[in-house]
């Protein structure tokens, strides 16, 4: 199905939209617009096989992503940042230009190393696991470029669009009691995340984690 | 009976918020563990007779020998601990330093790690371990973070993210798993299934199961502690409160290791052995040792030591689990129980002497057998086992480990092994014998004697550990050359 190929790449595309970002807010906004990327790519899943057994598990996953991810998640993220910190995130440590080129070189790595670890022959799930690990690469990138607390949740919760994104791609989704657990376990890590959040903001005055360095050694 | 094991922490964390004093949480805390331990042998008595145990209750449940093993752990440790923390916290009460309410907080965040833990074992599907062991993390970062200080607010944030993004990476690698094995599935519900992939694990796609199997070493890895993925541990397990760094590091450990030998064995049956999953195993493991080794040998925080104490010791099951004969398997299953309790024991004795002396540092705590006897006696043994030192337990799982490694003709990591093992003795000797001696300055609090619940705990973990030095028992020999069998895929 080519939408679905459209899909997965326009995912793999918002991750670059996303270590270009400068403010917090708009990274907030490009995480909510990846993950409603996520939605349709469910849906469009669901709707393929709408009479065949899993559409309605995998419409289910569909309104979990648009709920949580869409939704809450981005709402919550808001409302502590709106708490904790100023508006424009100034120091992280290398420049824009590069951190793309980085992102690009990552999506590259990715494309030959999944290509040749899973043999030739399969080349459309091939690229569909190769866009999805460069998407979860790039989370993680885009966290340890980042200073402050709430980008590294962001990039956290962009390793997971990734892996969600695997899972709708490459293999039609997950059993949907696995999906639920992990929302459940998603959404209290945010939370949890979120409390710790304030709670470094008190105690150091600032959410740079980059002050988090007594413990060495 | 499996379903009772997962009950009983739910029941015991409502009552915990119902309870009017501290002491009735703490006799309901023992209860609760009292009740699953027994649960719980009722259970190996099961499995060792049986081969595997399954309950349909809610959801399908399955234990077999190498879950078993784990779970056990999981249960007696929890139980000294439980004990343990009844005198610990009444300490604290009397110090003022917590209420009634984070007591209660406490308690229940416990009972929920240990929950997690529960399901985390007795799960086939792949999918909800995933689940329950990010469950563990979450349950356990506050705890992590009970203290509420600085340092203890960073190392927990450090826990949080570094253990998600590992946890995560494991679950890519699950879900490769799972990929590898559509073609495969025809009965709905078996999805993920781990009995089910492992008995058709020959016909697994091998590229996608190559792949899975090293997104799961990495991300379980993390989890367990390997270096170099393993920067949280020292800080997590060094600014717990000690009964939280006992089971961490007794205990939370075991089960992400458990996660990569249940990758492990399907691997190994679907590709046989020799296959490149052992180097990469052996490789961490070596590098764990190293990388515990050295900073051991500069530390000046005591339970930082016995966080890198960990590493080294997760390492030494890793290299086991990567040498891949049946003797070095069951020599690293054998570590892991030997471990748990001697490293859970030294934590708990490092919580005596922290409420005692009120500091970490190795160089401002001195004349421990006088002051504290007991706890002094027990630490110093301790310290004996867990470097190996013969008549405990950990002696004779590294005896057989160094056999094995010279057995299969591994002379290179067999020496290097050893030599680590020298190097790991002398960073105790070094950092830690002072303590001992010399004559106990007015910094410790003489009011603060240790409880009799905590010092009949550490007698009981040293008993454990010396018996089980000379003598296992016959039904947990079974039990350990049952699950060897699984792990190898035979």
């Amino acid at each position: 199905m080519e939408i679905m190929q459209i899909l997965s790449v326009l995912i793999l595309l918002s991750c670059f939209v996303l270590v270009s970002n400068k403010r917090t807010n708009s990274y907030i906004k490009t995480f909510q617009a990846q993950s409603a990327l996520l939605a349709l790519a469910a849906f469009m899943i669901g709707f393929e096989n709408i009479e065949g057994h899993g559409a309605v598990e995998i419409m289910l996953v569909c309104f979990l992503i648009v709920a949580l991810k869409v939704y809450y998640i981005p709402r919550l993220l808001r409302r502590t940042f709106a708490n904790v910190d100023y508006k424009v995130e100034k120091n992280f440590f290398y420049n824009i230009p590069l951190l793309v080129l980085v992102c690009c070189a990552i999506a590259v790595f990715n494309y030959f190393s999944i290509s040749s670890a899973i043999g030739a022959e399969a080349s459309e799930l091939g690229m569909f696991l190769a866009n999805s690990v460069s998407v979860i690469f790039i989370g993680f990138f885009f966290m340890i470029s980042r200073k402050k607390a709430i980008g590294q949740i962001v990039g956290l919760l962009v390793m997971e669009n990734g892996i969600f994104a695997a899972a709708l791609f490459a293999s039609g989704g997950m059993p949907v009691l696995v999906d639920v657990g992990i929302f459940i376990d998603l959404i209290t890590a945010v939370i949890i995340m979120g409390i710790m959040v304030f709670k470094i903001n008190e105690q150091l005055e600032t959410t740079d984690i980059n002050k988090l360095k007594r413990l060495r050694g | 009976m499996i379903s009772y094991l997962l009950l009983i922490p739910i029941v015991s964390i409502a009552a915990f918020w119902l309870a009017r004093r501290e002491s009735h949480i703490f006799v309901l805390g023992i209860a609760a563990a009292l009740i699953m331990l027994s649960a719980g042998i009722k259970l190996s008595l099961d499995v060792a007779a049986l081969g595997h145990v399954e309950s349909r209750v809610l959801m399908f449940f399955y234990v077999d020998s190498l879950s078993m093993i784990v779970l056990g752990l999981v249960l007696a440790v929890s139980f000294f601990v439980v004990i343990y923390c009844a005198g610990y916290f009444k300490k604290e009460l009397e110090r003022g330093k917590i209420d009634l309410k984070r007591l209660r907080l406490f308690y229940s965040l416990l009972f929920a790690f240990i929950f997690s833990m529960i399901l985390l074992l007795t799960t086939p599907n792949m999918g909800i371990m995933w689940i329950a062991i990010e469950a563990t993390t979450l349950a356990s970062v506050f705890l992590v973070g009970f203290e509420n200080n600085k340092r203890s607010l960073e190392a927990s944030w450090k826990y949080i993210i570094i253990c998600s993004v590992g946890i995560a990476i494991a679950l890519l690698g699950i879900i490769v798993l799972h990929i590898s094995s559509i073609g495969i599935i025809k009965d709905a519900g078996t999805e993920l299934s781990w009995t089910y992939l492992y008995e058709h694990a020959k016909e697994l796609d091998l590229n996608l199961l190559r792949l899975a199997f090293i997104f799961m070493l990495v991300g379980f890895g993390t989890k367990a502690g390997l270096a170099p993925m393993h920067t949280w541990l020292p800080d997590a397990h060094s600014q717990a409160p000690s009964p939280v760094s006992a089971m961490l590091s007794g205990v939370l450990l075991n089960n992400a290791m458990y996660g990569i030998m249940r990758g492990l064995a399907i691997l190994n049956k679907a590709m046989g052995s020799g296959s490149f999953a052992g180097a990469a195993l052996m490789a961490l493991g070596l590098l764990s040792i190293l990388t515990a080794a050295v900073f051991i040998l500069t530390q000046r925080d005591y339970k930082r030591l016995l966080a890198y104490s960990s590493i080294e010791h997760m390492g030494i099951i890793a290299l086991g689990l990567g040498v891949f004969t049946p003797a070095s398997v069951l020599a690293s299953l054998m570590h892991m129980i030997n471990h748990s309790f001697t490293k859970s024991m030294l934590f708990l004795s490092a919580g005596n002497i922290y409420q005692r002396y009120g500091t970490k540092d190795i160089y401002k705590v001195k004349g421990l057998f006088k002051s504290m006897p007991i706890t002094g006696v027990v630490f110093m043994l301790g310290i004996f086992a867990i470097t190996g030192m013969p008549p405990f337990s950990i002696f004779s799982s590294e005896l057989g480990m160094v056999v094995a490694l010279f057995k299969n003709g591994s002379y290179l990591a067999g020496t290097a092994f050893l030599f680590l093992l020298a190097l790991v003795f002398v960073g105790f000797a070094v950092t830690l014998f002072k303590i001992f001696y010399g004559n106990a300055k007015g910094e410790q609090q003489k009011s603060l004697k240790p409880s009799p619940y905590a010092d009949a705990v550490l007698v009981a973990m040293i008993g454990v550990i010396t018996v089980t030095g000379v003598f296992m028992p016959n039904g947990v020999l079974k039990l350990l050359m049952d699950a060897q069998r699984i792990v190898t895929g035979g």
